[in-house]
């Protein structure tokens, strides 16, 4: 029966207020999910399990701290260490020289350029190239898919660093979006051209089956001035308590849409009851049971927080999608669509719809007959 | 449900039924004693306000009396039992004013009381259309009840009211809303379903030719009944 809809305005409102709260369950649900998964290629992108910076420098991909190059070699040969890379990190800003062909949003962002011995590109994660990998001590550069996708850039084409031009010869994917989203070349050349004997970080590729962990106590044991460690599962844990944050955010909007969906579905359903008493009282007179009508009430009410369900759905994935869009394919970020998203939303609906409807369907199946039925 | 018959025992027995409204301080229905045989065409007639509708509801259980017992085909209206079984198998309820729902179409309305009790939809749907063929709406069967006429909307409520073949009819005032011609019309209608189908039809009026028509009229007045006579 199309009775949920019998008055549009006050369901079209009850539904849009549940549909907002499940809109932001169902967005917070995408973003979470796709960090998760980028915690997720970190972990198992074959790189380095140890990163390892300045003591005392701030941020935890060291970007910003200043080693000595030494430290390469010397890491190398401590026990379950199988492979070390020093890393240069500069961030180039390339929309001077973009060739015009972006929209505006992926060109103007900078652009982080690593310098890395060409053969320790697998402690990044780096298995192939798309093209060729650069030589050593030339200006040559390779760039993730994304960054090449952002900065409209191709194999042939150049990049500015520090007044030099880098001429792209690859491009690589490795599924690690921080990674993909920039570009490496030799660390020698990217010393010179930036007038650098530092480097900012050095990769600790461990022996397989190694406590990863207890190796960067003992780097941090053994240099406790100079080296500070951080291990990807580390890296991995600081984003999870991101996502936890994220977590306990939807579960507190979810609570929320709970107990205000609710109320207004409370509203919304004793109105309807209350206009429809006539009605009731008529189908109590030809032998319907309390527990049908009971039922038919609550019927209707999960008809309404079902189709908020399909609303708030569809609306938290085309505001994340067009924030996406906005945000550009330069975001070292995607979305995804986790089945437990959807149920989420979705039981939250339901629960809506039998906290909201409850209430209302008790006091139409307790109306005495005789009394609805003199209800004009 | 529990369905002896006795042929010692009256088809409806009410006894010492009392009912009152605002905490006692309305007697709606003050020792009413009735016995009514199975088959009967009984009339109610009395003033305004004497307790008609009320002793109706009691008859079909829409109400709970304060004392006294009902007694129909053997089963007690028991206050605290579901009474909605009762409705359902026994009843057909015509009220003054139809009361059909109105965004259901004629069809639907009809159907209501089959709804959920086990009978096969086609059955329902079959029934619910002959029925309308037989109070001779066949062409509005989905049509919504606003866009009948008094006197169609009363047919359509007498077909709903048959839907479930009850053993008893009961009618509040069905022509009460309608000119006496239509009036005429539908109590015919309930007068032949009587005679076809040995159902119990009571009828509350106010008119007393439309009492003539019964085989028995009770009159009532001020929740007592004052007079009980046969008609011939
Ligand atoms: N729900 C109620 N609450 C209070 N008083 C009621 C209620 N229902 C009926 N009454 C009172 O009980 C008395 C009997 O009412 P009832 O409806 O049975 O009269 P009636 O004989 O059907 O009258 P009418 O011919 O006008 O329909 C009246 O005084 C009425 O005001
Ligand atoms: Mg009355």
């Amino acid at each position: 029966m199309k009775n949920p809809f019998r008055n549009k305005t006050r369901s079209a409102l009850s539904i849009i207020g549940i549909a907002i709260g499940l809109a932001t369950i169902v967005a917070l649900g995408l973003i979470t999910g796709g960090m998760q998964e980028s915690v997720q290629t970190t972990l198992n992108s074959g790189g380095a399990e140890i990163t390892v910076t300045e003591a005392n420098s701030q941020g935890g991909f060291g970007s910003s701290g200043r080693l000595n190059e030494s430290f390469v070699e010397i890491l190398a040969n401590i026990s379950g260490v199988s492979s070390t890379a020093g890393v240069l990190s500069t961030t180039v800003q390339s929309s001077s020289d973009s060739q015009g062909r972006g929209d505006g949003f992926g060109s103007m962002r900078g652009l982080s350029v690593n310098g890395i011995d060409r053969g320790k590109l697998s402690l990044v994660g780096i298995k192939n190239v798309n093209g060729t990998l650069f030589k050593e001590d030339s200006n040559e550069i390779i760039l993730g898919k994304n960054a090449a996708e952002s900065q409209n850039k191709t194999i042939g084409d150049t990049i500015t660093i520090a007044n030099t031009e880098f001429k792209i010869t690859g491009i690589f994917e490795t599924g690690n979006m921080m990674s993909d989203s920039g570009a490496y070349t030799s660390l020698k050349q990217l010393q010179n051209v930036t007038n650098s004997d530092y480097v900012n970080y050095i990769l600790v590729k461990t022996i397989e089956n190694t406590n990863s962990s207890s190796i960067s106590n003992n780097i941090e044991k053994k240099y406790p001035d100079e080296l500070s460690t951080i291990t990807a599962e580390e890296q991995a844990e600081m984003i999870n308590s991101a996502i936890d944050i994220l977590n306990i955010a939807s579960l507190a909007i979810s609570a929320l849409a709970i107990v205000i969906g609710g109320i207004g579905i409370i509203n919304t359903m004793i109105m309807a009851v209350y206009e429809r008493t006539k009605e009731i009282g008529v189908l109590k007179a030809v032998g319907w049971k309390s527990k049908r009508i009971l039922g038919m009430i609550l019927g209707e009410t999960l008809v309404l927080t079902l189709v908020s369900g399909i609303v708030g759905t569809i609306f938290g994935i085309v505001i994340c999608e067009v924030g996406m869009m906005l945000l550009g394919d330069s975001s070292s970020f995607s979305l995804a669509y986790n089945l437990s998203t959807f149920l989420r939303a979705f039981g939250v609906a339901i629960l809506v719809g039998i906290i909201g409807g409850i209430y209302p369907a008790y006091r139409a199946s307790k109306l005495a007959p005789t009394e609805a039925l003199r209800y004009e | 449900m529990d369905m002896k018959i006795s042929n010692d025992e009256p088809f409806i027995k009410i006894s010492n039924l009392v009912k009152n409204y605002d905490n006692g301080t309305i007697k709606a229905l003050n020792g009413i004693n009735l016995e009514i045989a199975r088959g009967d065409f009984i009339s109610i007639i009395g003033p305004s306000g004497s307790g008609k509708s009320t002793l109706l509801n009691m008859l079909g259980a829409l109400d709970n009396p304060n004392s006294g017992t009902i007694q129909i085909d053997g089963i007690n209206l028991e206050k605290n039992q579901d009474l909605s079984e009762f409705r359902s198998k026994k009843v057909g309820f015509v009220f003054q004013l139809h009361n059909l729902i109105p965004n259901l179409t004629v069809f639907e309305n009809v159907q209501i009381p089959l709804i959920g009790t086990g009978v096969s939809e086609n059955e329902i749907e079959k029934k619910a259309k002959n029925l309308l063929e037989s109070v001779g709406l066949k062409n509005k069967l989905n049509q919504k009840p606003t866009k009948l006429s008094g006197g169609e909307r009363q047919r359509v409520a007498i077909a709903r009211a048959l839907v479930n073949n009850p053993s008893i009819i009961l009618a509040d005032e069905p022509t009460g809303s309608l000119d006496s011609k239509t009036g005429d019309v539908i109590l015919d209608m309930l007068k032949k379903i009587h005679d076809e189908n040995n159902v119990t039809l009571i009828v509350v009026t106010h008119e007393p030719y439309i009492a003539n028509m019964a085989d028995r009229t009770i009159k009532i007045r001020d929740g007592e009944i004052i007079e009980d006579c046969l008609n011939n």
